[in-house]
């Protein structure tokens, strides 16, 4: 009888971490996107400071979903070796506010708009790719969520809109500048960019 | 523990409790962790911060390292030629005119007049007549069974559909279909861009696509609607086409022209990307 049991929960245990492990990535960003959902389609944030609210919930969930350290260093790819230090911490930060300037406000204007979180697909070792559909009236835009293993975390460091790799098409325009510049710059464009506003 | 008696309870009892904590504290810990980074990010500050002081005491600054090989393969992506880049920067500053002094205002006003659901309607019955398209492509990229979808599509549409009006074989059995053009098959068939051409009013390009849009054209049913080939009336009902298309996406190319450093090359990139994944595999399906 006891042998039974212990069977039985000898294969509960075979199962179990198998099946919660296939489903962490997509659990993290489905918890998250639905988060920020929640709040863009709050009827009680209307008007200019509900815009405020959301863009700030906007920035405070994409901060805690993003890497963006990893993000900077597959985009830059080969290019981050040449940078220094301080010229790293920097261009990290240049990047995220170049993508907060440009995505924030998009996103909080999002309105009614489905998201299906279809499946998760492993790339490498510690990297899986999320894939997830956006529902607009008149076409499914697949959007998919590349997420790299930390310590505690699933943490997204790319999005592939349409086949579209954000990192990737990132690294063709900064490849334009870096080929024959030095890593200054890029920085120097960077920050007139986020300057000339 | 293969020396243990074999029908020893208490030892039972004892690899049972001892499995039991293992699994706990394997399986549910973690659980529980990655709940409490959800939760507060206090929390999360707090375990973190104090080996990154001592890092930052270390080393004074690189704390963010050097690059992988596999960091930097992951984003590369492919690339095409472009030996006539000023010619498409020119017509790039065009197209980019058109959008904001014609396009853009039209789509507006046409927005503004046309209620969404009617706009649904006129973008659904487009999308059916291309129907010939995408069966003739599925065909010749050797998947005769979504040719068959796509024809199914079709009869459904034309018919309980009200002329394409509404899509309902997605909406009433839920048969979605998948997006095949003729620059698609081309590829599929192992050519190459060849390279990159931007097109006045049509965009990103290539001489592959552009057969491929010829081709396409050739198997839409609003290209005969006069003797012509480009008559008045079928060149009218693909701007009407592109107008109503546009009116949903309004603000779209603004934020990818925000977000680009290089507008122009991101585009570029863009389509590249686009395209060679159209290609590689099969394409996502076109409506949910």
């Amino acid at each position: 009888m006891k042998k039974w049991l212990a069977g039985i929960l000898l294969m509960c245990m075979l199962m179990l971490p198998l099946q919660a492990l296939a489903g962490v990535p997509l659990d993290t960003i489905k918890a998250n996107v639905n988060g920020v959902l929640e709040v863009l389609r709050d009827p009680k944030l209307q008007g200019e400071y509900g815009k405020k609210v959301k863009e700030q919930k906007v920035v405070a969930a994409a901060e805690k979903l993003f890497d963006f350290i990893e993000l900077s260093k597959r985009t830059l790819g080969l290019y981050w070796n040449k940078l220094i230090p301080e010229q790293r911490k920097e261009f990290v930060e240049l990047f995220k506010a170049i993508l907060k300037d440009a995505y924030v406000e998009k996103i909080t204007a999002y309105t009614n708009q489905q998201v299906n979180f279809s499946k998760e697909v492993s790339l490498s070792e510690n990297t899986v790719e999320v894939q997830s559909t956006v529902v607009t009236k008149n076409a499914a835009v697949p959007i998919n969520y590349r997420v790299i293993k930390r310590e505690q975390d699933w943490k997204v460091f790319d999005v592939v809109i349409e086949g579209v790799s954000l990192i990737s098409n990132y690294r063709t325009q900064f490849r334009e500048i870096l080929g024959n510049n030095p890593p200054e710059r890029l920085l120097e464009t960077l920050r007139k960019k986020l300057g000339g506003k | 523990m293969i020396t243990r008696p074999p029908h020893d309870h208490r030892q039972n009892t004892y690899w049972f409790g001892l499995s039991l904590c293992v699994f706990l504290a394997f399986f549910l810990l973690p659980c529980l962790s990655l709940h409490g980074a959800e939760g507060p990010e206090g929390d999360k500050v707090e375990e973190i911060s104090p080996p990154s002081q001592e890092n930052s005491l270390n080393k004074t600054a690189d704390e963010y390292g050097d690059v992988t090989e596999e960091q930097t393969l992951s984003a590369e992506g492919p690339g095409i030629a472009d030996p006539i880049e000023p010619w498409n920067r020119a017509m790039y500053l065009f197209n980019d005119a058109f959008y904001f002094w014609l396009l853009k205002p039209a789509a507006e006003g046409y927005r503004y007049v046309l209620p969404e659901e009617v706009r649904v309607m006129v973008s659904n019955f487009y999308q059916n007549i291309k129907a010939p398209i995408r069966i003739v492509n599925n065909l010749l990229q050797g998947d005769p069974e979504q040719a068959m979808i796509e024809l199914g599509r079709f009869v459904i549409n034309t018919t309980a559909g009200l002329v394409g009006l509404r899509d309902c074989a997605r909406d009433c059995f839920g048969i979605t279909g998948r997006e095949a053009d003729f620059g698609q098959t081309l590829g599929k068939y192992g050519l190459d861009f060849g390279f990159y051409i931007v097109w006045p009013f049509l965009g990103p390009s290539s001489p592959r696509d552009t057969v491929g849009w010829v081709a396409d054209l050739a198997l839409t049913p609003t290209s005969y609607i006069s003797s012509d080939f480009m008559s008045p009336w079928s060149v009218g009902l693909y701007a009407h086409n592109s107008l109503n298309r546009t009116s949903f996406q309004i603000g779209d190319y603004e934020t990818i022209k925000k977000a680009a450093i290089d507008p122009y090359v991101a585009i570029r990139d863009a389509y590249v990307q686009s395209r060679k994944k159209a290609i590689e595999k099969k394409s996502p399906p076109k409506k949910p």
